[in-house]
């Protein structure tokens, strides 16, 4: 269905190839994942399928490419329409009308398709992705998980036999993401669609595909290998994998495990190969962090706060005390950001008090507020603007009047941030990850007591989280209160010292990490659901809960 | 609901009413009819709430009696004088000329409810689909600025908001620039991302037919005739016939070209509303208030229809008939329904 012939391309004025001398082919019907650090080249690849690169993008393109029998790059991205349906990662960036129906028929307006076939077509895609109930809603009523099946259903509207997903679940919270995969499941396995879906998050995927193609980084060890093959196979060879994986890898488990229920059995074997009593002596064991202060840091007492008579919080409460990393979770639209934006005086709250190390917020202006509490929003670009990366420092810190007398020194902190080397470069030129960290020393170069995190991982493979996390850890242990909104129920299981779950606006769990993600079914690392009632969280968990039991039995 | 062209049909004749009419009460009739077609039919909105007709009242009658009442120093009830050396203002404040700027004040609150119904009861991209076909690139541009408009008035909210987290205050002009330049990146990336997204959807894999040099010609050719026969009506007053023959000629061209050049566009429409008795019941009572008010019927008083309070302020005629008629725009309120799908195919 799909092949590449030692494809090698490079773009408009880049020095070095982006894919070289690939060689790749994925059979008809297959659901096939494209992994990888960021700035590999995923993205590439996946346009390459249909043709957008090289006509949109221009640059140099070698070797040849064959999707269903067509060459994309001779025939075009229009005419490749027909065969690949395209899913970019945000959906609402690839909307052109309002309306759902309207939506899915722009396409085939344009193509002038037949009314009554249209009709037809349109019916079809609305009930294979559950939209009918949703055809006349405006997009912007959708939740994050019903837009991108709008996208899906949109790209599907040609009846395409092959459909290209571009990190599709990175943005949802994993009810949604589950909900988005389910309907890829449903047209791959029903339907015999190929898929093609690049993704940072493996986890929740890899049970379903049947090839994994892993495009090393060209700076690490294995150079531009490109890696293509049964998951197992190939997840053997790769350096970063999802915690089931690695613990499995880990531990030698054969065959290394893709879902958790196959987990589950190899778990229990592993348990059992242990003394009598091991699970309930290792029961609870977790890494200390040190012990926490007594005072608060961040106190938030009844807070409420509606949008246009609609209740975003109802009386919330929640405590941050110094040098604790809290998570707040919860699904899409549950009144996480709301509840930052509320912190940090860009929303007033109808009632409640938020204080910080006893100080009141209420009444104080954003600007006065930040001075003390550093917010990172979603949008990491909303912040840049300077030519240079140290130049976005030095703007936060003449902002404040503290050009003179920085709390930190703003050559040291973008040392810590590891972005040394790329002080005079322009921020947007940066990958996300590298974005993310200018975008955190921008809010950071004040030193605040207090710092608010949303969604910080958005984008980010898993070194780049990781390095993230080591960052956060040490911020942690000189003192500062870090209040995490996140989807991502690996980080909250590896960097959170405590959880908080928010739903339509009520705090509905608050308690350390491993008895909030352990109990609930949704946000439950994969750790947590393989060793259920040990309070092991991470990989690094089991393993020292392992050694315990060797050590005790 | 009712079709779009209907929706049209009676916005603009309430505009033509509205215009003509220069009697505060037909005014107020009008603004009655306006106010209820809104209430009844406008619920369509998606959360917006639209600014009240009668507020827009007090300021626009207040604001326009207080300009007119200052500066036209005519009628016969001066009400106090202000001093002559004041420039534009200084003379005499009359009554009537301050009922004047208030009649003018209603007028504009007309057409404010009548522009503020047809916005409540028929989205924009619906009055986009009635664009000719040879305009329909030009309808999907409009289209995707329209669906831009609210996605930058976000990126705007955003982009403050996470400057003033960094301790970002805007003064003055140049304090904007933290908040344009990511402004303008993030709109040009969500264009390049929107086009991108627009091609891999095949957007134009069907390429429209060229239009032919005779097309091309004969647009000219209608515009020249269009031009000159105007310029006769102006300028050649005992031959005002050619020139009106010249201008209904060109136009016709014009039309005519549109039309032809429609037919090389390719282009289909998803779920094109099918034509109602109720709507064609509505076009009916838009035609009888063009009717009363347009055109001289025995036994209706259209000179009621103009008054002006200037030289001395008098009652405002009424005839109950003209009156009766301006009902006939209360037709989409009278033959409205809820049963938006059973409309549609």
């Amino acid at each position: 269905m799909i092949q590449f012939d030692h494809l090698s391309y490079t773009y408009p004025g880049a020095s070095r190839s982006v894919l070289a001398d690939l060689t790749l082919h994925v059979d008809e019907g297959e659901f096939a994942l494209v992994a990888g650090p960021s700035g590999v080249g995923k993205s590439t690849l996946l346009r390459c399928l249909n043709g957008l690169v090289p006509h949109f993008t221009g640059g140099t393109l070698s070797g040849s490419v064959s999707v269903a029998g067509h060459d994309p790059v001779a025939e075009g991205p229009q005419v490749l329409s027909r065969v690949v349906g395209f899913v970019f990662q945000d959906p609402e960036a690839q909307f052109v009308v309002d309306r759902v129906e309207d939506e899915i028929a722009f396409a085939l307006e344009n193509a002038a398709v037949p009314p009554a076939e249209m009709r037809v077509r349109v019916e079809e895609v609305l009930n294979l992705l559950d939209l009918a109930p949703l055809r006349d809603r405006p997009l912007d009523a959708l939740s994050g998980g019903e837009k991108q099946r709008v996208a899906i259903a949109a790209a599907l509207a040609f009846r395409p036999r092959i459909l290209v997903l571009d990190e599709p679940t990175s943005q949802l919270d994993p009810q949604s993401a589950e909900d988005v995969l389910q309907a890829l499941v449903r047209l791959n396995g029903d339907m015999g669609l190929t898929v093609v879906l690049a993704e940072h998050r493996l986890e929740r995927i890899l049970p379903h595909v049947d090839r994994l193609v892993y495009l090393a980084d060209p700076a690490g060890k294995r150079g531009r290998e490109v890696l293509s093959g049964s998951p197992r196979h190939v997840l053997r060879h790769m350096d970063l994998c999802p915690p089931l994986v690695a613990l499995g890898k880990a531990l030698e488990w054969e065959p290394l495990p893709l879902t958790v229920k196959e987990g589950r059995a190899l778990a229990k074997e592993e348990i059992s190969g242990s003394a009598p009593g091991a699970m309930k002596r290792v029961s609870g064991f977790r890494p200390k962090h040190e012990t926490l202060k007594p005072e608060t840091a961040l106190q938030v007492d009844g807070l409420a706060f509606s949008y246009n008579g609609s209740r975003a919080l109802r009386d919330v409460t929640l405590a941050v005390k110094p040098g604790e990393m809290v998570a707040l979770m919860g699904r899409n639209g549950s009144g996480k950001t709301t509840l930052l934006k509320c912190i940090v005086g860009l929303l007033r709250p109808e009632r409640g008090k938020v204080t910080l190390d006893g100080e009141s917020l209420g009444g104080r202006d954003t600007v006065d507020i930040c001075r003390h509490v550093g917010y990172l929003p979603q949008e990491p670009d909303d912040l840049l603007f300077a030519d240079t990366v140290a130049d976005e420092l030095a703007i936060t810190l003449r902002n404040h009047s503290l050009v003179k007398s920085p709390p930190v020194s703003p050559e040291g902190l973008l040392a810590r941030l590891g972005l040394s080397d790329l002080v005079a470069s322009y921020p947007r030129d940066l990958s996300v990850g590298e974005r993310q960290r200018v975008a955190l020393g921008a809010v950071t170069v004040t030193r605040p007591r207090l710092l608010l995190l949303d969604e910080p991982t958005r984008g980010m493979d898993y070194a780049a989280k990781r390095e993230l996390v080591c960052l956060l850890r040490e911020w942690q242990a000189e003192g500062t209160a870090l209040l995490l909104v996140t989807h991502d129920v690996e980080l909250a299981a590896q960097a959170a010292d405590r959880v908080v779950l928010l739903s339509q606006g009520e705090v509905i769990a608050d308690g350390p990490a491993a008895e909030v993600l352990g109990a609930s079914p949704f946000f439950a690392p994969q750790v947590a659901r393989l060793f259920p009632g040990t309070g092991w969280l991470t990989v690094a968990d089991v393993l020292a809960g392992l050694d315990v039991i060797d050590g005790g039995g | 609901m009712f079709d779009a062209r209907v929706w049209l049909a009676w916005t603009l004749t309430t505009l033509v009413v509205a215009s003509s009419a220069r009697n505060p009460l037909y005014a107020a009739v009008l603004l009655m009819v306006t106010v209820v077609v809104g209430a009844v039919c406008g619920h369509d909105l998606d959360g917006r709430v639209p600014l009240s007709p009668f507020r827009f009242a007090v300021v626009a009658i207040s604001l326009s009696a207080l300009f007119n009442g200052l500066t036209v120093h005519i009628g016969s009830t001066p009400l106090f004088h202000l001093p002559e050396w004041i420039p534009l203002v200084g003379g005499a404040v009359t009554l009537e000329a301050l009922v004047f700027g208030a009649i003018n004040g209603l007028t504009l609150t007309v057409i404010f409810s009548d522009f503020a119904v047809l916005n409540q009861v028929t989205p924009v991209r619906d009055l986009i689909k009635l664009t000719p076909r040879a305009f329909h690139e030009a309808g999907v541009v409009l289209s995707i600025a329209l669906t831009f408009i609210p996605q930058t008035t976000r990126s705007l909210k955003r982009i403050r908001e996470a400057q003033a987290v960094r301790g970002h205050r805007v003064r003055g002009l140049r304090d904007w620039l933290p908040i344009v330049v990511p402004l303008l990146i993030s709109g040009l990336e969500r264009s390049m991302g929107l086009a991108e997204a627009m091609v891999a959807r095949g957007y134009g894999a069907v390429s429209d037919r060229e239009q032919p040099l005779r097309t091309q010609a004969l647009l000219v050719l209608g515009l020249l005739a269009l031009l000159g026969g105007w310029l006769a009506w102006l300028f050649l007053p005992a031959r005002k016939g050619i020139g009106v023959a010249g201008m209904v000629a060109g136009a016709g061209l014009i039309v005519g070209v549109v039309w032809l050049a429609g037919r090389g566009v390719s282009h289909t429409t998803y779920r094109r509303r099918r034509w109602t008795v109720r709507d064609t019941l509505v076009l009916l009572g838009c035609g009888l208030t063009l009717a009363v008010v347009m055109v001289p019927i025995p036994g209706m008083d259209r000179s009621t229809v103009y008054y002006s309070p200037y030289p001395g302020l008098t009652a405002p005629p009424f005839d109950p008939f003209i009156g009766l008629g301006l009902l006939g725009l209360l037709a989409p309120a009278i033959f409205s329904t809820r049963r938006n799908t059973d409309d549609s195919i």
